[in-house]
């Protein structure tokens, strides 16, 4: 069904009458966000009876903001203390957290802030217009294709360890190693758990990425007495310079449509969600920078690329959750089991049954991202200042709470002690320069490329020419060519020129 | 890499523990699907390959650069500046003790003395302060986590206390 312009501006109206509803979602989901293992999701979860008992319009636009803002949440504890809020963020602590450490926290908040609300508003409003064509994208991802995806994720695991990179392989492919732990997809039998019937569903996400952010971070924090140095961080911004900064975020433009449009065409693919989304942005940043040798140290776009690649990726999840019924990601599941709940149908039934309602939730996205603007001067100016709170509050305070955190999803007391164990391994990888967010994208990426490719392999019945038999695969084996093969070739015409072997 | 180079050798012996953790975990890890049909062994076996290969290749660049008398084995850089290395250390048993003891003493009394004590380890002098600031987060960590949220996070006797105050006033 298409919308007409007249039919898209009523339905900006009443959701913009809805903001009783989305201002108090806002508030909770960037609270929410930016609490390590509180992700939107868990959220939703918990706030569950509130979203049965009312009318699916309402629980429809309370999910959908809370959702968007918990992605915006997610990056002030990546760019403040070097723990993302979700797994979305891990990429902007490669560049965030270097700005903070140098006494630019606020203006790394105010990049992040303008790529997130830029993008969702992108994002929000090219889908309004093609939804119908977006939601045919996940028709043409299957198993083969997935896997290609995934490598795009394998091969970014050595750009982003450019320093050493061995040390960054080894490092995504110990997190593959770990990411296969669990029942095997084939016969549902457990595999290096170590007896630990917790681990038999595999390496849980949240425990894992706060043990190896968090807690390996608040051990390393205590080296110091505050994440910035205190003389650059001691004055806050004027209202004045917190505005030229948000201003100056407009100068990459270009790189927040680039980031946003990736993050939605990612988004729209069942199961590759934010992390993946994110990661792919920064190295496409870095690739194709005038700049390369400047990301990891505090660089503006890197800042910018992942922070509107996974806003991009709300959008894009909910789009194959409402054109195909099948959740792009686990927040768009749980809205799945609320909306059925509600008698909601899913695919093309919903477009010619309640297509007010399908659109309605990409507008209520959209003005979400709107109201989220309110919210740009006030995070951007006051939230910098914990970079100056002494470490000795801060690193045992990480600990409790982001320890809550990895216990919320599961409700697990084995949890607590994964996180730990993780935190110690983050530890060791950071002390000797094995990079983290290599180990996080590896536990990710290891079970999803192991159920493609198995799911592929008996497809075809063990016949491995089945990755090169899709038009759609052999077009992404080649950019993953290309991908590969870009930087070190930039970087070698670079050396050549500098050199003076070549004009 | 090494924090620490008193010297012009590369401090390579906290760079080799991440690699021989992996092969150890390859190894446990081939062995645990030992017994599986050949379908379901063959993942397991490429990751545990991938891996071993990076670390022999990891092993091989360590070994040239000792050989050629650029490297040593020192493992004390792992643990960060000597200043504070002791209550660096206490830091993390304290975490090992919090994990022992959050079941019995629950959310609220585990938080407060984890905060407390973690506080004085990280360098603060005042015992007053780090008992107001673990008493202000603990019970500001009772009323979000456990109060707004219900988080199923072990309960203790502060939380059974909280409970039958909250029916007496009911």
């Amino acid at each position: 069904m298409d919308m007409s312009i007249a039919g898209l501006a009523e339905l900006f109206f009443y959701s913009a009458s809805m903001w009783w509803v989305i201002i108090p979602a806002v508030v909770v989901g960037i609270l929410m966000g930016a609490i390590p293992g509180f992700a939107a999701h868990n959220t939703i979860i918990m706030l569950l009876p509130l979203t049965l008992a009312v009318d699916v319009n309402i629980a429809l636009t309370f999910m959908v903001a809370l959702y968007c803002a918990s992605h915006l949440g997610g990056g002030i504890p990546a760019i403040l203390l070097n723990i993302p809020g979700t797994g979305g963020a891990a990429a902007t602590t490669l560049d965030g957290y270097p700005m903070s450490q140098q006494g630019k926290a606020s203006k790394a908040l105010a990049l992040s802030f303008v790529a997130s609300i830029m993008a969702g508003l992108i994002t929000s409003g090219v889908t309004l217009f093609l939804l119908q064509y977006l939601s045919q994208v996940g028709f043409y991802i299957r198993s083969v294709e997935m896997v290609v995806v995934m490598l795009f994720g394998l091969a970014l695991i050595a750009a982003i360890a450019a320093q050493d990179m061995l040390k960054g392989l080894i490092a995504g492919a110990l997190g593959l190693m770990l990411g296969a732990m669990g029942a095997d997809h084939i016969y549902a039998t457990p595999r290096g758990t170590f007896g630990i019937l917790e681990l038999f569903d595999g390496v849980p996400l949240v425990p894992a990425l706060i043990g190896l952010f968090a807690i390996s971070e608040a051990l390393i924090m205590l080296e110091k007495r505050t994440i910035a140095p205190e003389a650059s961080a001691r004055a806050m911004p004027t209202w004045g310079e917190t505005l030229r900064e948000i201003l100056g975020a407009f100068k990459h433009w270009f790189m927040m449509l680039w980031s946003s449009l990736l993050g939605l065409i990612i988004g729209v693919m069942p199961g590759a969600g934010a992390s993946i989304a994110a990661f792919v942005a920064y190295q496409q940043a870095r690739t194709y920078s005038r700049t390369p040798e400047k990301f990891g140290t505090g660089h503006e776009q890197g800042v910018i690329a992942p922070e509107a690649a996974n806003n991009g990726v709300t959008t894009g999840t909910l789009v194959p959750l409402l054109a195909i019924g099948v959740p792009g990601g686990s927040t768009a599941a749980v809205m799945m089991v609320v909306l059925q709940f509600h008698g909601v149908p899913f695919g093309p039934r919903l477009f010619v049954q309640d297509p007010i309602l399908a659109y309605g939730v990409i507008m209520s996205m959209f003005v979400a991202y709107i109201f989220m603007l309110v919210t740009l001067f006030p995070l951007t100016r006051y939230l910098s200042r914990i970079t100056v709170v002494a470490n000795y509050y801060m690193a045992p305070m990480i600990v409790a709470f982001t320890l809550v955190g990895a216990f919320v999803p599961r409700n697990f007391m084995a949890d607590l002690t994964i996180a730990v164990a993780f935190g110690i391994i983050g530890y060791i990888a950071r002390k000797t320069g094995y990079n983290v967010a290599a180990i996080l994208i590896g536990v990710i990426l290891g079970p999803l490329l192991e159920r493609s490719f198995l799911l592929s392999m008996r497809i075809s019945g063990g016949d491995p020419m089945i990755f090169f038999s899709s038009t759609i695969g052999n077009i992404l084996w080649a950019l993953l060519a290309i991908t590969l093969l870009a930087s070190p070739s930039i970087s070698l015409l670079r050396k050549m020129r500098r050199k003076g072997d070549i004009y | 890499m090494s924090d620490e180079a008193p010297s012009d050798r590369k401090q390579v012996g906290s760079d080799l523990i991440i690699p021989v953790l992996g092969i150890a975990y390859a190894i446990y890890y081939v062995y645990s699907v030992w017994e599986f049909p050949a379908e379901a062994q063959r993942s397991g076996f490429f990751l545990a390959g991938l891996l071993f290969l990076l670390c022999a290749l990891f092993f091989l660049r360590t070994l040239l650069l000792a050989l050629r008398g650029k490297a040593e084995l020192e493992f004390l850089a792992l643990l960060g500046p000597p200043e504070g290395r002791w209550r660096r250390l206490g830091f993390v048993a304290l975490i090992g003790a919090y994990l022992l003891t959050v079941q019995t003493l629950g959310f609220t009394v585990s938080t407060f003395s984890f905060l407390f004590l973690g506080s004085m380890l990280g360098g603060l002098k005042s015992a007053r302060r780090a008992a107001t600031f673990a008493a202000i987060a603990a019970l500001a960590g009772w009323l979000f986590f456990i109060v707004l949220l219900g988080t199923r996070f072990p309960l203790g006797p502060f939380e059974a206390l909280m409970a039958q105050v909250m029916l007496l006033w009911t």
